[in-house]
């Protein structure tokens, strides 16, 4: 769990000079920082198809003939994928998971650290494993992997062999979705975009029945209702209910519990945005073709822009519905219908604080790395930002930057950035 | 070398596995709704526009190669395969027999590249191939689809990528030839997710399957070349599309929002993908417009672009030329449906000491004869694919060339049937294997420092 009130909010700047870890070692893969910025991190190598992990400049214990998918927990402990004698595991703060695989992918955490998950592949057999547990079974291929907030590991599992060019056997349907390892009853021609409900019980996921008729399964309860296609559901109503973007007759509605939902239809709606259980829902959606708006509770909103909306979310509270878009080729973020024009070349998502009143997001422009808070640039520029973070009490900002090899860590107050 | 009479006779009597179960499941009920249900709810303007105004002046009809490789016989025409699939099918009002359906996959899946050539040549722009794809969006929803084309697009469908290729296969096979890659430039990485690189570098399935000395090449180029790249280890990293040309166009959808999303999803500036013809014509104009993207939403870049900006901005330095004589194969997609060929002729200026140029060329050029998902369509129409791409061969011939460029996956595969079937002395080369022999093996950045 991100504890962010132990954190250091008072300490002014704190530098780590990472440059010179170049000298030290053969190369040095991409930065990573932890979310309290106190620790900075890199894959590194030591030796010929030697690796190791270099944390503010200290070095694990143990190395490894290849490492990959570095990443920092919520809870700050570091974890990536290793392999040694050509036997794959996870490992975290340089101690590595005990079973051991023939490979290791899609590291995943809940948000508590409480579990850590990864695709598994063991003798050519197909799944997933949680806090160092593989599932009990095994299944012929396995895709579109998902961890609930509390742990549940569940993916697409072929359920079946296919022999080579088998189309009778696929459309027999030998997908079928698996929690915790265990394969569900139905099985379907496709399965895709796992979605659980908020306790990490239930799942829904888009499916295809035949070759030309989609539709929604909850569970294994498909929907009977069939549709041209679907993208991924959501549930709703302290789960009872399940909503799900659905096409017919070429046009895209939002339907709830296979019945329509909201009124109006899309030529495109997806990456649903929920709050409150329903209360709140909002949909990326484009009802002019080539143009890209947002659609709250069936009203939609007075933006347009040209080219995509990568991320559409609330904040905790649900007083903010945050667009990322781009327009005429420049990334920009968008609060409650109102956008930013900060017109990056990049741009990562914001964060919120507790109390609405901060939006904040890292973004790139001409080369170099910014800040921006509000929709205000702070004047200084960086060779990288990372995320930054917001003080529980919602008035400092944890810059996290590179700058010239070295790493910085620093609070700055609210009112020195806007 | 095989008679031609007897493969164009036998070109009718193929039996493709998929085509014939999906034909025997049929009922007359079904064959009329599905062809009414796309031609009134699935056509719009165009297609009435299309069928209205055709003259049939025949003025396509020698703009067509596989209407030349079959002796001019008039049923190759562009506008007779029209003629023969979906104007009998509206004149029937969808009331068409299995026979009838059994040749419309064969013209619509065989003898129509939809490679677009014959609509420059039509006075009103007819554009056949849209004809062909919706005979074949037809086919897919009767699932008379042929065999290997659909189990390529049931991978694509299921796994995202057209090979069936496993997700710890593709990073494994990345990790294997980035290791191999260190021969050669002892810290040559092939950096996995890296957020905020500025290229993706995305590529077709059969290159980890099948020929992953391609992605050796390209690592060593991204690397000499001193770039900030990265791959996808997640679906999204094959831009491939065969659901494009089967007309499963949800599929290529799907397809389509994950290559994009991968991209997004690493923040990116730019998608340069490897040499491809079919997968620029799928993320660049066909899935991401089904989407509502009417252009790329993440700058698309073809290898041909990227290679010409490498080459000319001194990126990547030619230590000597390289001395065959070559030719060079505009892939329709990016030629007449982009304009690269002059970078194309550009860049093999920059890289070989002497070019023919074959004819026709550039937009004009004729398609390779696996475009369009024909290839794709596997061994029970190789044969009739050969027999259609005698007037290939020719063109290739009279170049008299040894070595040809093809920069394109399909266009290379197809191109080396075409030569070893007729016996033509050729050797097939992706830009990327040449710029790889010819290349200093020298990093951009170090260089400038000297
Ligand atoms: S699209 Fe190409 S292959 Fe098809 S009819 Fe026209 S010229 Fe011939
Ligand atoms: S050139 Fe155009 S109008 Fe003439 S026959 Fe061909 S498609 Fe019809």
């Amino acid at each position: 769990m991100k504890d962010e009130k132990s954190w250091d909010w008072h300490s002014g700047k704190k530098e780590i000079p990472v440059k010179e870890w170049q000298n030290r070692f053969n190369w040095v893969e991409e930065p990573y920082v932890s979310p309290d910025g106190e620790k900075i991190a890199s894959i590194v190598n030591t030796d010929e198809a030697r690796f190791s992990v270099c944390v503010n400049g200290e070095t694990w214990e143990n190395n490894f003939e290849k490492a990959w998918s570095l990443k920092f927990m919520p809870d700050g402990r570091l974890a990536t994928l290793v392999s040694n004698d050509e036997e794959w595991t996870a490992c975290v703060d340089g101690v590595s998971w005990e079973t051991r695989f023939d490979y290791t992918w899609d590291l995943k955490f809940t948000p508590d650290g409480s579990s850590i998950a990864v695709a598994v592949q063991k003798d050519g057999q197909y799944g997933m494993a949680v806090n160092d547990t593989i599932w009990d079974r095994l299944y012929e291929n396995i895709s579109g992997v998902v961890l609930s907030d509390q742990g549940t590991s569940a993916a697409v599992v072929q359920a079946d062999p296919l022999g080579q060019g088998d189309i009778e056997g696929f459309s027999s349907g030998i997908f079928c979705a698996a929690v915790n390892g265990v394969a569900q009853q139905e099985k379907f021609m496709n399965i895709w975009d796992l979605s659980f409900d908020s306790k990490g019980k239930q799942l829904a996921y888009s499916i295809r029945k035949n070759r030309v008729d989609y539709s929604i399964s909850r569970g294994s309860q498909p929907w009977k209702k069939n549709f041209q296609f679907s993208w991924k559901p959501e549930f709703i109503d302290k789960e009872n209910s399940v909503i799900a973007p659905v096409r017919q007759g070429g046009k895209w509605f939002l339907f709830k519990d296979e019945a329509p939902f909201w009124n109006k239809s899309y030529g495109q709606l997806w990456k649903l945005a929920i709050h409150g259980n329903g209360k709140k829902i909002a949909a990326v959606v484009s009802d002019n073709f080539g143009k890209w708006t947002v659609c709250e509770n069936d009203e939609t909103w007075n933006f347009y822009c040209d080219t995509i909306i990568s991320d559409l979310f609330y904040s905790d509270n649900g007083n903010l519905l945050i667009a990322v878009f781009k327009d005429k080729g420049l990334w920009d973020i968008a609060v409650n219908q109102k956008a930013w024009n900060i017109r990056a070349d990049k741009l990562w998502s914001p964060v919120v604080s507790r109390d609405d009143t901060i939006v904040a997001a890292r973004m790139e422009k001409d080369g170099v790395f910014y800040l921006v808070v509000n929709g205000k640039v702070y004047k200084e520029y960086f060779d990288m930002v990372f995320e930054p973070q917001i003080s529980p009490d919602n008035d400092k900002i944890l810059l996290k930057t590179m700058k010239n090899g070295i790493y910085s860590r620093q609070i700055l107050s609210l009112d020195k950035v806007l | 070398m095989q008679d031609k009479d007897t493969l164009t006779t036998n070109a009718k009597d193929v039996i493709d596995e998929g085509v014939e179960k999906g034909l025997s499941r049929l009922t007359p009920e079904k064959i009329s709704k599905v062809i009414n249900q796309v031609l009134t709810k699935e056509t719009g303007a165009r297609f009435k526009a299309y069928v209205e105004t055709c003259m049939r002046c025949g003025l396509c009809a020698d703009a067509c190669s596989i209407f030349l490789s079959n002796d001019r016989d008039p049923r190759f025409s562009p506008a007779a395969k029209v003629k023969q699939t979906i104007l009998e099918m509206i004149k029937k009002k969808g009331k068409v027999s299995k026979l009838f359906l059994k040749d419309a996959v064969r013209i619509a899946h065989a003898e129509c590249n939809v490679c677009k050539r014959c609509s420059m040549y039509c006075p009103f722009g007819i554009d056949i191939a849209y004809m062909m794809l919706l005979v074949r969006r037809i086919c897919h929803k009767l699932e008379i689809t042929p065999l290997y084309i659909q189990d390529t697009v049931n991978s694509h469908s299921a796994t995202m990528n057209q090979m069936w290729v496993k997700e710890d296969e593709w990073i494994d096979t990345l990790q294997w030839q980035e290791e191999d890659a260190r021969e050669e430039f002892k810290d040559l990485r092939i950096p996995l997710d890296k957020d905020g690189a500025d290229i993706m570098y995305s590529v077709i399935a059969p290159e980890p399957k099948f020929q992953a000395g391609l992605i050796y090449q390209a690592a060593v180029i991204m690397h000499a070349a001193g770039l900030n790249w990265t791959m996808p280890s997640t679906p999204g990293w094959d831009n491939s599309n065969m659901a494009m040309f089967t007309g499963d166009f949800e599929i290529s959808g799907r397809i389509a929002k994950a290559h994009y999303e991968a991209a997004a999803k690493l923040h990116v500036n730019k998608i340069v993908m490897g040499e491809c013809g079919h997968a620029f014509r799928s993320v660049y104009d066909v899935g991401n417009r089904w989407i509502g993207w009417t252009m790329p939403p993440v700058k698309l870049v073809h290898a041909i672009d990227f290679y010409h900006d490498l080459l000319t901005s001194g990126r990547i330095k030619i230590k000597e030329k390289y001395k065959k004589t070559v030719t060079l194969h505009d892939p329709c997609n990016v030629s007449r449906g982009r304009g690269l060929h002059e970078k194309a002729r550009e860049i093999v200026n920059i890289l070989c000491e002497s070019f023919i140029e074959m004819t026709p060329n550039r937009e004009h050029n004729y398609c390779c004869g696996a475009g369009g998902g024909v290839i794709n369509c596997g061994p029970p129409w190789k044969n009739t694919r050969m027999v259609n791409n005698r007037e290939k061969k020719e063109q290739l011939e009279r170049t008299g060339a040894k070595v040809l460029i093809a920069p394109c996956h399909n266009c290379h595969s197809g191109l080396e049937d075409i030569i070893e079937y007729y016996g033509v002395e050729m050797e097939v080369k992706f830009f990327g294997d040449i710029i790889y022999e010819v290349m200093e093996k020298e990093i951009y950045q170090k260089r400038r420092l000297k």
